[in-house]
């Protein structure tokens, strides 16, 4: 998962979950969740939809405030 | 009891798994008021863990451990599975979590995270590398999958 090889570089800083979204039924209704996968950045801050490549993961995330 | 994997997924996990190096520690947290989804979790970890001697479980109630449920973040959340680095007696937390059932898709995840950590090898891009290392803020990815 890209989540968890991401969570490596700095665990420190990353938690990286990989959430069954109908274990986890309350979370998911929690942010409408409906595709999977789903990333959920920061309780919402951001998402990013689909199984998406590194560097566009990367893209996405540099939108956020540092 | 029954077991969930069938000979020739044993057969093929023990083929992968001829490729760990370093020893990985898989921590699971479960709960007696989930166990609908914990023993399934627990079992498939039972049939898989013991395939390689690189690989260790230990298994922790949720409830009965509070500390350690803090330490991994993962208070209220069973299952829940952490894959942690073991060198000697020391457990490296690499930031790695998996809540739900590791079946179907999430199994083939869990494989390769136990690969993955086992070379303490991410195998991102520099230019990702060098991204993560520098972030100064927290960065929590809740990323929501289903077994098909």
């Amino acid at each position: 998962m890209l989540a968890h090889a991401m969570a490596m570089e700095n665990p420190k800083m990353i938690l990286a979950e990989g959430v069954g979204a109908m274990e986890f039924y309350e979370l998911s209704e929690k942010y409408g969740i409906g595709a999977v996968p789903d990333t959920v950045v920061n309780e919402g801050e951001h998402r990013v939809v689909g199984a998406v490549p590194e560097n566009y993961m990367l893209s996405e995330l540099k939108q956020l405030a540092k | 009891m029954e077991r969930l994997l069938p000979d020739e997924i044993v057969t093929q996990v023990r083929q992968i798994f001829e490729k760990l190096v370093n020893p990985v520690q898989v921590d699971l947290f479960i709960s007696e008021d989930r166990s609908d989804t914990c023993e399934p979790t627990r079992q498939l970890l039972e049939e898989v863990i013991p395939l390689s001697d690189k690989l260790s479980l230990v298994v922790h109630d949720l409830k009965a451990e509070p500390e350690m449920a803090q330490l991994y973040k993962v208070e209220g959340k069973a299952p829940a599975i952490v894959v942690n680095a073991r060198d000697g007696q020391t457990v490296t937390d690499y930031g790695i979590r998996y809540l739900g059932v590791p079946s179907g898709h999430e199994f083939s995840t869990l494989i390769n995270d136990l690969l993955m950590v086992s070379n303490r090898d991410s195998g991102l891009s520099p230019e990702m590398r060098t991204y993560l290392k520098g972030l100064t803020q927290p960065l929590h990815m809740e990323v929501f999958t289903t077994p098909t």
